[in-house]
């Protein structure tokens, strides 16, 4: 134990600093660094050391940081879908309707009738759910029609309709994402400002084309990449049932997205499902 | 010593550990709040692992849905802290394996963006930013484990509960500590 004589090891003072001495050695070690300059001294470099540190290694790190408004609003459409998923496993209690089960009710109601409706898939994996609502932020809705009037590949029906519209996914090229910011005039894009999207969706036919391509920044509006998945999923659906042609699917996404979603869902605005965000978004005046 | 949370402000974390009647809403309230406090801290550890902001971005969002699915199952609720930055940690060190040869680490590139001397020159004026890149180029050299307890501590957490993040002993997180801060110290020229 400490004395006036033998001073205090740097790890006595640490585990003092942090509790984790027992009082009568607590005692010790503050008594006797009431009494000794050097130690005093010391203590002070240790403590000025450690705030250095966490000063420096929040300064390098946290201009990297995003925003928390986009993952926090990815996280509650994560959690909310969650919860609604633990809660349809027991759909019964659901007749019941009591107060504190019905924001859950809602929540699989709205599931079931999108799924009914827009015949939509919950199998997409969480990864690019999450994807594309975080890419739901900060978004243009829709591109400069000059830049990106979009472009089609050489593609037929039975290929289109081969593989389900979810797992085509095809990841733009560097050199050409490059191209598609420069286009659009922006410098030092951060690789995590924005999604370079297809216009026309790959799963039906659009062509990895900068005339295809546009930069999206990660805020969400109304009208988001979320809704998007959610139209060409629907288009996808109808080309391979027979009840659209691919070139009108194909012409209606790239001349008006947003018109097409509200011919195709034959409403004004996305379904709840589609854009869980928007009361966030409202919230966040972003809109 | 940098500011720490106390365990107790954690909300809910000693609210209902017979929490039976846990309701997924209820769970959802309180995964929000501890998302609210600790993203940015978690968020930073995962960093200093060196994998993309985007990769750590997808690291916090697993956490966190383990963390409600932790609750869900009415699992230990002493020091949810402690429990997001091991998840974390494990994560992470996931995510740093899998993409190991396609990435470059985040620190290497930040040191290694501004050339310097990492020796001690007392006859320099030694400006704030050389300063904290001598500081991140001694850490950066030091062992992992090292620099785990070190992050952890500039995140506020305890030797207690860093330890439990790393599984080490109590007493092998202050040596830990211990050895790095004099070695940051004499790296420093004091």
């Amino acid at each position: 134990m400490p004395s006036k004589d033998i001073h205090l090891s740097d790890q006595e003072m640490l585990l003092a600093a942090d509790g984790e001495l027992s009082t009568d050695g607590a005692a010790q070690v503050h008594s006797h660094l009431a009494e000794c300059w050097a130690c005093r001294a010391r203590m002070a470099e240790i403590e000025e050391t450690i705030a250095d540190f966490a000063r420096a290694h929040r300064h390098t790190l946290d201009p990297q940081l995003p925003p928390i408004a986009g993952p926090r609003a990815l996280l509650r459409a994560q959690l909310a879908e969650l919860a609604s998923e633990h809660d349809s496993n027991s759909w019964r209690r659901l007749l019941h309707f009591t107060s504190a089960t019905r924001a859950a009710a809602f929540l699989c109601a709205a599931v079931l009738i999108a799924t009914v409706v827009g015949g939509i898939s919950v199998r997409r994996s969480t990864l690019r759910r999450a994807n594309s609502i975080v890419a739901a932020f900060e978004r243009g809705a829709l591109p400069d029609r000059r830049l990106t009037p979009g472009a089609t590949r050489s593609v037929a029906i039975s290929d289109v309709c081969a593989v389900a519209h979810e797992e085509v996914v095809e990841e733009v090229s560097t050199p050409l994402r490059q191209e598609v910011f420069r286009e659009y005039g922006i410098v030092n894009a951060h690789p995590d400002d924005y999604e370079v999207d297809y216009l026309i969706a790959p799963g039906l036919g659009g062509a990895e084309d900068i005339h295809n391509l546009w930069p999206e920044p990660y805020t969400s509006r109304t009208w988001n990449a979320h809704v998007k998945d959610a139209l060409e999923e629907r288009l996808h659906e109808m080309v391979c049932g027979g009840e659209l042609d691919l070139s009108t699917a194909q012409r209606d996404i790239a001349t008006d997205w947003i018109a097409a979603y509200k011919k195709y869902f034959h409403t004004d605005r996305p379904l709840a499902l589609h854009s869980r965000l928007e009361s966030i978004k409202s919230a966040s005046a972003l809109m | 010593m940098p500011p720490r949370d106390s365990v107790n402000a954690l909300p809910f974390a000693n609210s209902a550990e017979a929490g039976h009647s846990a309701k997924a809403s209820q769970i959802e309230r309180e995964v929000m709040e501890l998302f609210e406090q600790f993203r940015d801290p978690v968020l930073r550890y995962a960093l200093s692992f060196g994998i993309s902001v985007h990769d750590a971005e997808e690291v916090i969002q697993e956490v966190f849905l383990s963390l409600f699915r932790h609750l869900q199952l009415r699992r230990s609720r002493k020091n949810l802290r402690g429990w997001i930055f091991r998840v974390a940690h494990n994560l992470a060190l996931k995510q740093l394996y899998a993409n190991q040869r396609s990435y470059k680490t985040t620190s290497d590139r930040t040191i290694a963006e501004e050339p310097f001397d990492p020796t001690p020159n007392p006859e320099e004026q030694m400006s704030s930013a050389q300063r904290r890149h001598r500081l991140l180029a001694v850490v950066h050299a030091l062992p992992e484990t090292d620099q785990g307890c070190l992050r952890l501590r500039a995140e506020g957490l305890p030797y207690r509960e860093i330890a439990a993040v790393l599984g080490m002993s109590l007493g092998g997180v202050s040596i830990s500590l211990t050895r790095s801060l004099a070695r940051l110290i004499r790296a420093d020229g004091r």
